[in-house]
């Protein structure tokens, strides 16, 4: 993992200080609610339905045990002994007031951890593929560069007030785990013909109420170069973004809308930066200063290649099944990566109390020599699992209730908070996820199914991916009820379906009642007209949404009967 | 960086009843708009301090003739959320190595004091409910920064290690810039 210089440390507690500044001006009543409100929320603070939500940074979902033990130990203190982990690998809690806000970004900053840029129009917090470091399919590590685009994105003067919240994902490795076409900027590290390492720099992606899939902007941008092309991006955007309408000013829609002329805006733009700033090629990505980033990446001298131990055939049913879904392939022979599943029927999906954490950082510390990671599908993964340790972790997160084998499956979704909490929401998520993880209890019947990505959103932000489920639920407000609008066919742009594409509605709004059959429905409908072998996302593409529609039609009572068309 | 009391502003604009005049009449220390400013460019005597203000949608690069004619460039913040000016700034003093007064107008709020220093202003008019005691203790939370700015051209990777220790040490020991 990254160590934090003297120089970071300090960093991370001058803001600290700086935001006690703030937050007392805002007490005192010299700062008001609506000025406050931007600085809070830069440093992770929001104003949610009950109380104070912060959000804290995990930087591309690396995380020690340390940092896990304080954040259990924070929500027992000043929460309700539970964290909730997100889709961009942040840890939120819920109960924080606000007047502890300040003392809590001291206790985090002495752990090395903090909030800055988790929201606000500002570069937010960077991602990456949870694998990163141990992927099998890895074509080069992404965390050095993630660590010096953090660095390069932390209190950046310039684009600390775009138009719009600006996410940048990274991902290294021939699988895209980090979802990158669904950013305002997506990072594909790759080696070109003469083994030289760059960037293919996806730009415009993103969801919410117009979801669009990023377009490439530059096939390779060589890492030495890779600030600067990023400074010439966001300066264009900055400059040109639209500020009149909340709904379009983020960067997909300046793409949209300018195509090739904003294209060839950010090259201009980057010529400019290398050839008349002075000082512009200063900010070249120096061999040294990538060389001492990479060295707190490097491998655990521990971690050598060692003798690989199978999994008997005849080993219990319930042991084969975990294995084969939460432990991956590992770049050192002998080791694996393990998912513990934060997927279980009785918590909202990425929940975890207080104990559940000090027990994960209790399993990493065992078996992962400190290390773990939080995923994009709101998990934890352990990176560094010996092969022949595979049976002890297993009884040890059974134990802890990490060991619902159901990664890439039905009940491993993704869903946002919701209108339980969230104050954006339009409808509660949780409700549905557990109405559904219930109905999916039985194991046989899930991994029959196989691999299907369901995403859950509480509203058009999209924060639980509804567009990119290959089955997607959104929740709508119509006249102070919940709805439940259903899209099929979208994808992240992970294996199963490498290409990303946003789903597609298939007709009017489920009511809340409804919205779990037709789900049913539409499952039942892929086990009665799937070929042999064939995944649910393939199954739709090749049956297309009528006979999926036609099931989960089938089901409306409340809708059919007062003629719901919207 | 300068505070401006605009009750004693050595600048002053050129406008009559119907707003700004459209050929101003040339004296020291005028603060144009760019309107006027195209309007008299050709004519302007030598030697009189003359400002700008500049609308943040403004490509400051069509200015870089003028800008060794220039003593001051207002840009402006219509609302203290829109960074557009922050890019104006720092291309300004990066790119075109503007020299001259580079001043922060419109709702400009202690709490921006920071990014305006670093993206290269050196003068900002508060607005009128802003407290100067607060806006200079903004200044002074970060010793250092990541990135490269208008102040320190060098990011931290391409600054002396003992530089960057320096500034931690000398943090570290309780003292504050």
């Amino acid at each position: 993992m990254y160590r934090y210089t003297d120089f970071d440390r300090q960093f991370v507690h001058a803001r600290a200080a700086q935001y006690r500044d703030q937050l007392e001006r805002n007490l005192a009543g010299t700062l008001t609610d609506d000025e406050f409100r931007p600085l809070r929320l830069q440093n992770g603070w929001y104003i949610q339905r009950h109380a104070p939500m912060l959000r804290v940074a995990v930087p591309y979902g690396a995380i020690s045990s340390a940092q896990v033990r304080t954040l259990a130990a924070l929500s027992r203190e000043f929460d309700r002994d539970y964290v909730h982990f997100t889709t961009r690998q942040n840890v939120q809690f819920n109960w924080i007031p606000l007047v502890k806000s300040a003392d809590v970004m001291e206790r985090l900053a002495a752990v090395d951890m903090h909030g800055i840029q988790t929201s606000g129009a500002c570069i937010r917090n960077i991602t990456s593929d949870a694998l990163a470091g141990v992927a099998a399919d890895e074509i080069v590590d992404p965390r050095p560069y993630a660590e010096v685009l953090r660095q390069w994105s932390t209190l950046h003067p310039e684009f600390a007030f775009l138009p719009r919240k600006f996410k940048i994902a990274i991902t290294g490795a021939a699988e895209d785990r980090a979802a990158t076409a669904w950013h305002d900027v997506g990072l594909e590290l790759q080696r070109n013909a003469a083994g030289e390492v760059g960037f293919r720099v996806l730009v415009g992606g993103g969801m919410g109420r117009t979801p669009i899939v990023a377009s490439e902007i530059h096939a390779f941008v060589p890492w030495q170069q890779i600030l600067l092309y990023l400074e010439a991006v966001v300066r264009v955007y900055n400059r040109f973004g639209r500020r009149d309408n909340l709904y379009k000013a983020r960067i997909k829609i300046l793409v949209k809308a300018e195509g090739q002329k904003y294209f060839d805006a950010v090259n201009a733009e980057f010529a400019k930066i290398l050839e008349r700033d002075v000082n512009g090629a200063s900010q070249q990505i120096p061999q040294a200063e990538l060389d001492r980033i990479a060295a707190c990446f490097a491998r655990p001298a521990s971690v050598q290649p060692r003798a690989d131990v199978a999994v008997a055939a005849d080993a219990p049913l319930a042991y084969r099944r975990w294995i084969e879904r939460n432990v991956h392939a590992h770049q050192v022979a002998g080791y694996r990566a393990v998912t513990l599943s934060v997927k279980r029927a009785g918590q909202a999906p990425g929940d975890a109390t207080a104990d559940q954490m000090d027990a994960a950082a209790d399993l990493a510390d065992r078996f992962s020599l400190g290390e773990l990671r939080v995923t994009h599908d709101q998990n934890l993964l352990l990176p560094w699992v010996q092969s022949d340790d595979l049976a002890a972790l297993y009884e040890a997160a059974k134990a802890a209730g990490y060991a619902t084998p159901n990664i890439g499956l039905v009940t491993d979704m993704i869903a946002c908070p919701g209108g339980d909490f969230c104050a954006l929401a339009n409808a509660r998520s949780i409700p549905v996820a557990e109405e559904l993880t219930e109905r999916l209890a039985d194991l046989d019947e899930v991994f029959d199914l196989g691999d299907i990505d369901l995403h859950i959103s509480g509203c058009i932000n999209s924060c639980g991916h509804h567009h990119s489920g290959h089955i997607g639920i959104l929740g709508v407000d119509k006249d102070g009820t919940e709805w439940y609008q259903v899209t099929l066919g979208g994808s992240d742009g992970s294996n199963h379906a490498p290409q990303a594409v946003a789903g597609k509605v298939i007709g009017p709004s489920f009511a809340a009642s409804e919205i779990s059959d037709a789900v049913e429905a539409i499952l039942d409908t892929y086990r009665a007209q799937r070929s042999s072998g064939e995944k649910f996302i393939d199954a739709v593409k090749r049956l297309g949404l009528e006979p999926f529609k036609a099931a989960a039609n089938a089901c409306r009572t409340t809708t059919a009967r007062t003629g719901e068309t919207a | 960086m300068k505070f401006i009391d605009t009750h004693h502003d050595a600048w002053h604009t050129a406008s009559g009843e119907d707003g700004p005049t459209p050929h101003p009449v040339p004296r020291d220390g005028l603060l144009l708009t760019l309107e006027q400013w195209h309007a008299v460019r050709d004519t302007w005597p030598a030697g009189l301090r003359t400002g700008v203000s500049l609308t943040n949608t403004v490509d400051v690069e069509t200015l870089e003739a003028d800008l060794p004619r220039l003593a001051l460039i207002a840009l402006q913040f219509p609302k203290w959320t829109d960074g557009r000016a922050y890019s104006q700034a720092h291309v300004l003093r990066v790119r075109l190595g503007y020299r001259g007064e580079l001043r922060a107008t419109g709702d400009v709020l202690v709490d921006m004091l920071p990014l305006l220093q670093r993206t290269g202003f050196d003068a900002a008019a508060l607005r009128h409910d802003q407290s100067v005691d607060a806006a200079e203790r903004q200044l002074g939370f970060f010793a250092g920064h990541y990135q490269r700015d208008a102040l320190e051209r060098r990011p931290l990777f391409a600054r002396p290690a003992d530089e960057a220790t320096h500034t931690a040490e000398f943090l570290q020991e309780g003292a504050s810039i």
